[in-house]
């Protein structure tokens, strides 16, 4: 089955989770069938990202980046970065694939370059006080934020080496950030539940805080915009993801299930219907945003899964 | 040459590689201070002086000889210690020499492969794998250059679209594969570096077109034969979409033959035990519903139930210690083994029909006297008592004075005795073995030491051997032999097919050199 391409190349739409089995799994996303499995020694998998042409997910845990190829049955990376000397939190992608960012436990948000036939290196490094939790490129591909255990929020601008900082909340630690697709938002969790929303719409494009959010009674894990910028996830150790309204942020799902324990990843669909979550119970669910409901389940993974990454297709 | 037969270069050789490829660390640990090739240089040394004092003394001793060579007084003094032992003899053979005082625990033939094995595969691995290392930037990016990577982009609205998901959502709106969802993780191909299991599976409980090939199953081994049930239905499910399963409850495994024929002598595998305990590879999945309606329909013949129990009215107890109660029987009387056999046939194993008085014969429990031969020491007589459930070897003469011969008494489950035939027919005795287990059976072998080992590698059998009257001899074989063909137990049957594959290689072997 894994060589028919129902998940890989041949239709872009590709879910791909991970964890602590030191495993990533490729899925059929509408069966919920397992189409591949590929290893990923010696750590959990922190964060996975689909890269821009969707031939690779790239996975991240302690040490290593590594690059898996989608369309292949290699069970291996394909790519393998190295360097960093700590647990690796968060990675992605610039839209053209020209250059990766990361951000870990070794203080430092990086960039890493892609390019083939490079004229020139454009890696960067960026050294902040405290170990990274959270690493997000703006829309507009020229900002980076960077949040973690000191609960500082940096906005690193990629053009000119400058940064500024936001701190929402004291004695905290932030676990995520998201900027909606559109860049008007931005949204930050930290372990205390609290979700701060900002503006990010004026010019210069400076956060304006909006909106404090008691979206958790516990840790906050992830928060996401949806596609279609009308939703924010948000994802917990309570054992919930709850989905807010964007325009009024009032709660619009809360998402449990009875087996589910702390809730690590989400994503949505293209089209801000369904909506991934991954667990600690070893499952990943598809949810139905509209009617609430449960509308997949992805078994497989032997331990919580803690990081899932999704690409859909526009049809 | 000098790369091959330097004794020292190559202890170095192998000494620095264990060390480079470690990643452990732990040769370096194991091995700090033993570099054998210094070691062995400075034993040389000494050597060399010691022997030069020896002929100073002793001239008409010849030190050569060691080394292999008569010319001891034109030559320098050669010592086994020395990388080069003889010139000579190294230039004509093989290029790897042999370390004559080689410590074993040194470099082990076994764990020298194993790594290098390791070693080979992960370089093959790695040699796929595109490393990246960070490089800190070596100067800064130019205005232009910063312009050209990190340019700002102007951000599109994005468009309300389709999703490609959601369509096919619609389209699968529901997935019979889904009731089995939670054995999706024991799927064996899925999984690196767990133990993993494979069976053949016949899907007997549906219509006979779909029977003819076995689903291959690949399970993680810690799965238990519900989980292997669960995950055959989900493959399945997956598979054929269209044919409808039942319940995992409703279905059980057996034991079938390559064809797919399914064993009824045997009842299922017991759903709590893991998959990995079974030695069987070939297993047919059984609606246990229509069987048991099955089997109710055909009462078993020659035992009515009552009557069974109705005729076994006291169970034996007697004063005695009461830590096995088999000890107690006499004679031919009914007792408690039978009972307890009778009473597992009705409970469990339902499809488990005695049919001839040959079965019902043997399945009384029987007391014998015979000897029982041993290798060296002189035959014992012992009581050989067979029950249904268990051979039993009671010694008769106990010695209590003399540890090393005190006979031993043995207590056999009849799930772990493989076989049982007569060996030589003599003029006044027959002798004859019976082979058993250990493995096979768990409750009964810590009470067990046995004799020696006879066969395969992967299960120990053991024999006890013994001596009778023809005609007792010929009783017990074939009591014996009535039973385990009743039980047809798993140890049985690995022992036939270790039989067969023996038989086999033998008559290959003489085909082969006789054309």
């Amino acid at each position: 089955m894994a060589g028919d391409g129902t998940g890989g190349s041949g239709s872009q739409v590709a879910l791909v989770t991970g964890g602590y089995d030191h495993t990533i799994k490729l899925w059929q996303a509408h069966s919920g069938v397992c189409l591949r499995t590929m290893q990923h020694p010696d750590s959990q998998v922190n964060d996975l990202e689909i890269n821009p042409n969707s031939q690779m997910v790239a996975a991240c845990g302690y040490q290593h980046i590594r690059m898996y190829d989608l369309a292949s049955a290699n069970p291996d990376p394909v790519m393998n970065f190295e360097g960093v000397i700590k647990n690796v939190s968060r990675v992605g992608f610039q839209e053209n694939g020209q250059w990766m960012y990361t951000g870990g436990e070794d203080c430092t948000a990086r960039i890493w370059d892609l390019r083939a036939g490079r004229p020139f290196q454009c890696q960067q490094i960026f050294q902040v006080p405290a170990p990274v939790n959270a690493v997000v490129l703006h829309p507009d591909q020229s900002q980076i934020m960077v949040g973690g255990q000191s609960g500082i929020i940096h906005i690193w601008d990629l053009k000119t080496d400058h940064n500024e900082q936001l701190i929402p909340e004291a004695e905290s630690s932030i676990q995520d950030i998201a900027i909606d697709p559109e860049g008007k938002m931005m949204a930050a969790v930290n372990n205390k539940g609290n979700c701060y929303v900002w503006s990010l719409g004026g010019s210069p494009p400076r956060p304006v805080p909006r909106k404090h959010l008691r979206a958790h009674d516990k840790y906050a894990l992830r928060c996401k915009f949806s596609p279609d910028s009308t939703m924010l996830v948000t994802t917990s150790g309570d054992c919930s993801a709850r989905v807010w309204r964007t325009s009024d942020w009032t709660l619009m799902r809360e998402l449990r299930h009875e087996t589910q324990r702390w809730v690590w990843d989400a994503a949505f669909t293209l089209d801000s219907r369904y909506l991934f979550t991954g667990s600690s119970d070893s499952y990943a669910r598809l949810w139905d945003l509209e009617k609430g409901t449960l509308e997949r389940e992805y078994c497989g993974h032997q331990k919580p899964i803690t990081a899932l990454a999704f690409r859909d297709q526009a049809v | 040459m000098a790369t091959y037969d330097n004794k020292a270069w190559l202890l170095k050789s192998v000494r620095d590689a264990f060390i480079a490829t470690d990643d452990t660390g732990l040769c370096d640990i194991v091995m700090a201070g033993e570099d054998f090739s210094k070691i062995f240089q400075n034993k040389a040394i000494e050597e060399k002086r010691r022997e030069r004092d020896k002929v100073l003394y002793q001239p008409s001793t010849s030190k050569g000889k060691e080394s292999g060579t008569d010319e001891e007084d034109d030559r320098e003094l050669v010592t086994q210690f020395d990388p080069y032992p003889d010139m000579d003899d190294s230039e004509e053979d093989e290029p790897c020499p042999s370390y004559p005082r080689m410590p074993d625990e040194f470099l082990p033939v076994h764990r020298q492969k194993l790594t290098i094995d390791k070693k080979e595969q992960d370089l093959k691995k790695a040699a796929r794998i595109k490393v990246i290392k960070w490089e800190d930037p070596q100067s800064q990016l130019t205005p232009e250059q910063m312009a050209e990577v990190f340019a700002k982009i102007d951000i599109k609205k994005p468009e309300t679209k389709k999703s490609l998901l959601s369509e096919q959502l619609e389209n699968c709106p529901d997935l019979p594969h889904r009731q089995y969802l939670d054995y999706a993780k024991f799927d064996g191909t899925a999984q690196l570096g767990l133990p993993t299991k494979s069976f053949k599976i016949f899907m007997t409980m549906l219509p006979e077109k779909y029977q003819n090939y076995p689903v291959v199953i690949c399970v993680i081994a810690s799965a238990k034969i519900k989980d292997l049930i669960g995950f055959t239905c989900y493959k399945y499910s997956i598979e054929h979409p269209d044919i409808a399963l039942g319940s995992v409850q409703n279905y059980g495994l057996f034991i079938v033959e390559d064809d797919g024929e399914v064993d009824l002598a045997f009842p299922c595998l017991d759903r709590n035990e893991p998959c990995s305990k079974f030695g069987f590879t070939c297993l047919g999945l059984v609606d246990l519903k229509k069987r048991d309606t099955a089997v109710m329909a055909c009462p078993i013949p020659d035992f009515d139930m009552h009557s069974a129990f109705q005729c076994f009215p006291k169970v034996s107890v007697s004063g005695q210690s009461n830590a096995n109660t088999s000890r107690l029987h006499t004679g031919d009387s009914d007792t408690t083994e039978v009972l307890r056999a009778m009473n597992s046939v009705i409970d469990g194993n339902k499809g488990f029909g005695f049919q001839s008085g040959a079965v019902a014969d043997a399945s009384q429990d029987k007391l014998y006297r015979v000897q029982l031969l041993h290798k060296v020491r002189a035959n014992t007589p012992v009581q050989l008592g067979i029950t249904l459930d268990t051979i039993e070897v009671v010694p008769l003469v106990p010695n209590k004075h003399a540890f090393w011969a005190r006979p031993k008494y043995f207590l056999h489950s009849m799930n772990s005795v493989a076989w049982c035939q007569i060996l030589e027919e003599k003029s006044n005795k027959t002798t004859f073995r019976i082979v058993y287990s250990p493995n096979h059976d768990a409750t009964f072998s810590d009470r067990n030491t046995g004799n020696v080992n006879v066969y395969s590698p992967n299960t120990t059998y053991k024999k006890h051997d013994f001596e009778g009257e023809h005609e007792i001899a010929k009783t017990i074989v074939d009591n014996v032999n009535t039973i385990l063909d009743l039980r047809n137990s798993p140890c049985r049957r690995e022992y036939k097919t270790v039989k067969e594959k023996k038989l086999q290689t033998r008559r290959s072997f003489h085909t082969r050199h006789l054309s």
